[in-house]
């Protein structure tokens, strides 16, 4: 063989052996970036996961896929305040384990009951917890959700408080206050602790009237605001006017007894 | 994140298989594949007629292959297991890479789909989901980008239907077509290399014509007449208008309870047309408009039969829902009411689903 034919035939074997090896190049790295891919969803189901123990769901789902609908914004949304009653000088009197499996198992019920009827809870603080209806999307039983899921609350605590009595623990006790307005929603806070929640009036007052429940001796209140939506299948008792903190006027309030629907 | 196809959670079959010789022989003539879902639906003539409609009803203005991928991914995005399986088994036999369906599955936005492909799918996510809800300007961002305004509709409607079915299979708990899905995944290789013949005849297949008697008068006549004239000229518009006139010709629930589902689920999506349609229904029905009021914000009415009360809140379960809760919900509708009312509801409700997300559109 000449080497005219040796150069022709090396110059054959480059031209099939290039591109094949520059395929196999290419499907390597493709391979490799389909690894990468599915590794970073993995992780980012992971962390959307864990995420969704601190925030609601849906808010989480907007957030990671970089949706731009938590931007701030005015909304009606329903208030829902719940508080234990006695729970600090309790705490003082026991384990300290005992207490916060205590308190984990109520916020579990309550939780449950909530989300029942498309609330989320947005701030629990010491034993108290602070739920919205309303706040992620527009809802237009958001206020008869929120007295369903406090009378839903109601039965749970009954429950519960039979299991403690069951193992000798004291029964545990909440007031609850509901009210309805326009707020501001959005992520709020300061350098690496933020979180969605709301801010304004209504949320002040939603608060205050559960501090109402201890001074008038009921477990479950609601405004005007709220009464105005509930149909006649829903039980309510007048209270007498009282005085808040923040309010020039007494407000009216409502306890809440039952729900004949 | 929309769920992939394992980490849906599926419930056991809500109702059993009923088995008609004579509509297995109509559903081999009409072109339908006697799915699980087709024998399970039969008991109810216009749902197994919408079901049957929208497994072999074909498109006049969008490609097959825009049609396939708005299926895959309204089937994804509303969670709906056996529907999700069944298309991308279907992809995968007309030769849809591995890679390029998972694409689509994750959302990532790369090179093999085209800014058109990628708003169609963006528009799809949005529509299925409708949280926040879309409106008329959606629909016009489409036709921004190049598609033509009946090309828009067609997709919209394509995802309705979608949206209807889905729910069906959702609330029956269809189960799965592993006998196909596995079928399909154990001949890959034949399929690849029979992908153009197979892409010719699935076009072939859904490919259809202008359909000249969905005048927008004719569609515009019955039920839900303002959302479906739009869709004039459409071949599938039939399937809705038929479903349509069907739920509310049907006697087995009251009319009452079945204008008031859909005014509940318009009222959920925030849709004043398909509210405003509703309350004609329950005007020509009798009800006032404090009635109707009333019964919108308490969620039931005395006029709906005591039996068929619990269908009110249940309906508004299922705009969104997450699967496992809501086949669970249905399942206890089912023990109330009996098989044939709550399929009927099931098929009322999915149908109120889709109107609904097509009537936000023309708003």
């Amino acid at each position: 063989m000449n080497d005219s034919a040796s150069g022709w035939i090396l110059v054959g074997a480059l031209a099939i052996a290039l591109p094949a090896f520059a395929t196999w190049l290419w499907a390597g790295r493709a391979r490799q970036a389909e690894q990468l891919h599915a590794e970073t969803r993995r992780r980012l189901e992971q962390l959307q996961r864990e995420f969704e123990r601190f925030a609601p769901p849906d808010l989480v789902e907007r957030l990671t896929e970089g949706r731009g609908d938590v931007a701030p914004q005015r909304r009606q949304v329903t208030m829902l305040f719940a508080d234990l009653r006695g729970f600090t000088s309790l705490c003082d009197r026991l384990d300290p384990a005992l207490t916060v499996a205590i308190l984990n198992d109520y916020f579990r019920h309550m939780s449950g009951a909530i989300g029942q009827h498309h609330g989320h809870i947005t701030e629990l603080v010491g034993d108290g917890l602070l739920a919205l209806f309303g706040a992620m999307e527009t809802n237009p039983w958001q206020c008869r959700d929120a007295v369903l899921a406090a009378l839903d609350m109601r039965k749970a605590l009954v429950a519960y408080n039979e299991q403690l009595k069951a193992k000798s623990l004291q029964p545990l006790q909440f007031g609850i206050g509901i009210h309805s307005g326009e707020v501001i929603v959005g992520v709020m806070g300061a350098g690496e602790l933020n979180k969605f929640t709301v801010t304004g009036d209504p949320v002040n007052v939603a608060s205050r009237v559960e501090g109402l429940t201890r001074e008038l001796g009921v477990d479950l209140l609601v405004t005007e605001e709220i009464r105005k939506t509930l149909d006649a299948g829903f039980r309510l008792r007048p209270m007498p006017p009282a005085r808040v903190k923040g309010k020039r006027e007494p407000i009216q309030t409502y306890h809440v007894e039952s729900n004949d629907a | 994140m929309a769920q992939l196809l394992d980490q849906i959670p599926w419930a056991e079959p809500l109702l059993a298989p009923d088995i008609d010789p004579a509509w297995e022989a109509e559903l081999k003539r009409r072109g339908g594949n006697g799915s699980e879902v087709d024998r399970r639906v039969a008991p109810s003539p216009w749902i197994r007629e919408a079901c049957l409609g929208v497994n072999t009803g074909r498109a006049c203005a969008i490609s097959a292959h825009l049609f396939n991928v708005a299926a895959l991914v309204t089937a994804q995005e509303n969670a709906c297991r056996y529907c999700y399986g069944a298309s991308r088994s279907y992809m995968q036999m007309l030769g849809y890479s591995e890679a390029y369906i998972r694409r689509i599955e994750q959302d990532v936005h790369l090179a093999e789909l085209n800014e058109k492909e990628r708003a169609m799918v963006a528009f799809c996510r949005n529509l299925a989901r409708s949280r926040p809800r879309p409106a008329s300007a959606e629909l016009d961002g489409l036709v921004h980008l190049g598609y033509t305004r009946e090309a828009a509709r067609e997709i919209a409607l394509w995802i309705a239907l979608g949206c209807f079915y889905n729910r069906i299979t959702i609330l029956i708990a269809s189960p799965p077509e592993h006998g196909f899905e596995g079928w399909v995944s154990a001949k890959r290789l034949k399929f690849l290399l029979l992908a153009p013949l197979m892409r010719f005849q699935a076009a072939r297949r859904r490919r259809g014509k202008r359909d000249p008697a969905a005048t927008a008068a004719a569609l515009g006549a019955g039920v839900y007449g303002p959302v479906l004239a739009p869709l004039a000229g459409l071949p599938g518009a039939a399937i809705m208008k038929a479903a349509l006139d069907g739920a509310f010709a049907s006697n087995v629930l009251s009319r009452a309870t079945k204008a008031l589902m859909f005014a509940i689920v318009a009222r959920s999506l925030d849709c004043g047309t398909s509210e405003a349609e509703a309350r004609r229904l329950l005007a020509a029905d009798g009800f006032g408009d404090a009635e109707i009021e009333k019964s919108l914000a308490s969620l039931e009415s005395a006029r709906v039969p005591a039996a068929e009360a619990r269908l009110l809140p249940w309906v508004r379960d299922t705009v969104h829902f997450q699967t496992a809760q809501i086949q669970s919900r249905t399942r206890e509708i089912a023990a109330a009411l009996g098989n044939a009312a709550a399929l009927e509801a099931i098929g009322v409700a999915a149908l109120a689903n889709a109107t609904v997300r097509l009537a936000m559109l023309v708003e």
